[in-house]
């Protein structure tokens, strides 16, 4: 009998190890981005933009990294595993969801680009995944922001200009804590079984202009860490803005 | 009451097993449930430190991943047209160096940039490449692999070319768990390999465990060494591992300015990681860029050819070195007992049949 009690009190012991916290009182919070660019949502290679100094010049590629996503409020609510490369070619890349205990929250944070532990820690999968085209394979790294086009001002083969905008260590940190606080009255408000849409759009054009006028003529290429690349991101850093806050949906 | 507290005993422990097994994570890495990996252990030698970080965290070491990894490490599948794999430029008999190439071969008669270094005792090093560009050895081989004058190839079309090779599913599903082949299971593979190449058996262990004795000569060389020597390339793992300008005139082709290059610092212009020293003999030839074919000219460089007027010149080197020429011959001989014969043909390391 008493070996009957011990196996009883071993087996729970064991599987209370292994339990689940259940989510019970969790809503889903989504995320979707729009890319801006002019007067709307970036297309890609037919539209011609004019940027902050008057240089035209249309876009072929645009992606960039949104990690360690964060919901802030009297508690914070973290993603799981928050890795999302978002890809302008890609419609399905502009928005992802997580869930999320429920609390009313008063801004989203993240970061625009890989924290630098991911940027150490050896081969990763998923949006990290180096067939992505955004890891720099000699001088080990992520590329946070990635654009590229052309335009008639470009003294490079091909009237290119590519920026591949990276570095996550010491003085070449090129990394940025981006936070969105809610407008009174559009709280995002995690409720049971619900969805709460969070809009954010990016605003391309920032790229150019900010602190540090950036001009295609002058600087058509930067794809190494370092001051350049510093500089771009500081123009860049203020491209978000929330565009709404829907609950209950 | 016997009996039915065996029936009892039995069910409980096959319900917790099933149930263990049900909440158990679906951790590639671990295997197949009911399909043991074997776990291999890195050794760490008598008098060594401990790795200042631990390269198969997140990547527990087994026999299947060794062995996985050692196939991908001799597989031509790796390069564009097939001709070079990581072992065309990494060669056992050579202690995983380039024999006797300044520059190594690339795709379509291309030349590396820089002499090839040789791969073991990895766990001890923390950067890799001769500028230290590289933070991990799991992600190292993107750059041969994707280097456009080494095998010239993208991941994305050696993946292609492994998944439908029956073989590869059988020995990623024997390392983690399902036939997946992915880049980051190769690149954890490949890493199994090389961080697994360890070479401590040379005359020199031999000595320092008592098995062996050196001669005169090399007595005289370790003297010599340990003066002139062991402050960069610091025993054990003959290496501090750091990043030094040793005073070679700069190439005007290769214009090569080392760690500057990976740093953006001028600081660190024209410093080149220190090699390790083990296994020399077969290492030539010598330098970042290979410009020196024998431990003579080595030597040479050291006592007579140091640029002391660069900007950048280690503080160590600045009065060059003063080493006699019996000295020289003596050091040649003891650098010549770090030659590690069973690293050379360890049947483990080989290409698999």
């Amino acid at each position: 009998m008493q070996t009957r009690f011990y196996l009883l009190v071993f087996a729970i012991v064991l599987l209370s190890g292994c339990q689940k916290t259940l989510e019970t009182d969790s809503g889903n919070v989504a995320v979707k981005l729009t890319n801006m660019l002019g007067d709307g949502p970036i297309t890609l290679e037919s539209k011609t933009y004019i940027n902050a100094v008057a240089e035209p010049y249309t876009v072929s590629k645009l992606r960039y990294y949104i990690t360690n996503v964060r919901l802030i409020g009297t508690s914070s609510a973290a993603e799981a595993e928050s890795y999302h490369l978002i890809d302008a070619e890609k419609p399905e890349s502009l928005q992802f969801s997580f869930t999320a205990p429920s609390a009313t929250f008063n801004s989203i944070e993240f970061l625009l680009g890989v924290d630098s532990t991911r940027n150490v820690s050896g081969a990763q999968t998923g949006a990290l995944d180096p067939l992505n085209d955004m890891f720099w394979t000699w001088n080990s790294g992520y590329v946070m922001l990635k654009i590229e086009g052309n335009s008639p001002v470009s003294p490079v083969a091909g009237k290119k200009f590519e920026y591949h905008l990276g570095g996550f260590s010491g003085p070449n940190n090129v990394l940025k804590k981006i936070q969105l606080p809610f407008p009174a009255g559009k709280l995002a408000s995690i409720q049971k079984g619900k969805t709460c849409e969070i809009s954010i759009m990016a605003n391309l054009d920032k790229l150019w202009a900010g602190p540090n006028a950036l001009s295609i003529a002058a600087t058509p290429v930067c794809t190494t860490p370092g001051a350049q690349a510093l500089k771009i991101a500081d123009n860049y850093q203020h491209m978000f803005t929330l565009s709404d806050v829907v609950n209950n949906k | 009451m016997k009996k039915r507290i065996s029936i009892f005993l039995v069910a409980t422990v096959s319900l917790l097993v099933v149930l263990l097994d049900a909440c158990k994570k679906g951790d590639a890495v671990t295997g197949v449930p009911g399909k043991v990996t074997t776990p291999l252990k890195l050794i760490i030698p008598a008098g060594w430190p401990q790795p200042s970080t631990d390269i198969f965290a997140g990547n527990p070491l087994t026999e299947e991943g060794f062995q996985l990894g050692r196939k991908l490490f001799y597989d031509g599948r790796l390069s564009k047209d097939g001709n070079f794999p990581c072992a065309s430029c990494h060669q056992q008999f050579a202690a995983f160096a380039t024999y006797d190439h300044q520059f190594s071969h690339g795709f379509n008669n291309t030349f590396t940039t820089r002499n090839a270094p040789a791969i073991f005792n990895l766990a001890w090093m923390k950067e890799m490449h001769w500028d230290g560009g590289i933070n991990h050895i799991e992600v190292q081989p993107l750059a041969p692999i994707t280097n456009q004058n080494e095998m010239a190839e993208s991941m994305i079309n050696v993946l292609l070319k492994l998944k439908p090779d029956t073989a590869y599913a059988r020995l990623f599903t024997s390392a983690f768990g399902d036939a997946t082949i992915n880049s980051q299971r190769m690149l954890k593979a490949l890493a199994q390999y090389m961080g697994s190449i360890q070479s401590y058996n040379s005359k020199y262990d031999q000595v320092k465990r008592g098995e062996a004795a050196f001669t005169v000569s090399e007595q005289n060389g370790y003297t010599t060494f340990k003066a002139k020597c062991n402050s960069c390339h610091t025993e054990p793992l003959f290496t501090d591992n750091s990043f030094r300008n040793n005073g070679l005139a700069v190439d005007p082709f290769l214009k090569d300015v080392g760690r500057m290059g990976i740093t953006g610092n001028p600081s660190d212009s024209l410093k080149f990681k220190v090699p390790t020293l083990r296994n020399v003999e077969l290492t030539f030839p010598y330098m970042h860029d290979g410009r020196a074919f024998s431990l003579s000219q080595v030597i040479d460089h050291y006592r007579s050819f140091i640029h002391t007027e660069q900007a950048t010149i280690d503080p160590l080197l600045k009065n060059k070195l003063l080493i006699s020429d019996q000295e020289k011959v003596d050091l040649a001989n003891f650098l010549r007992s770090l030659t590690d014969k069973e690293l050379l043909k360890d049947p483990r390391f080989a290409q698999p049949l």
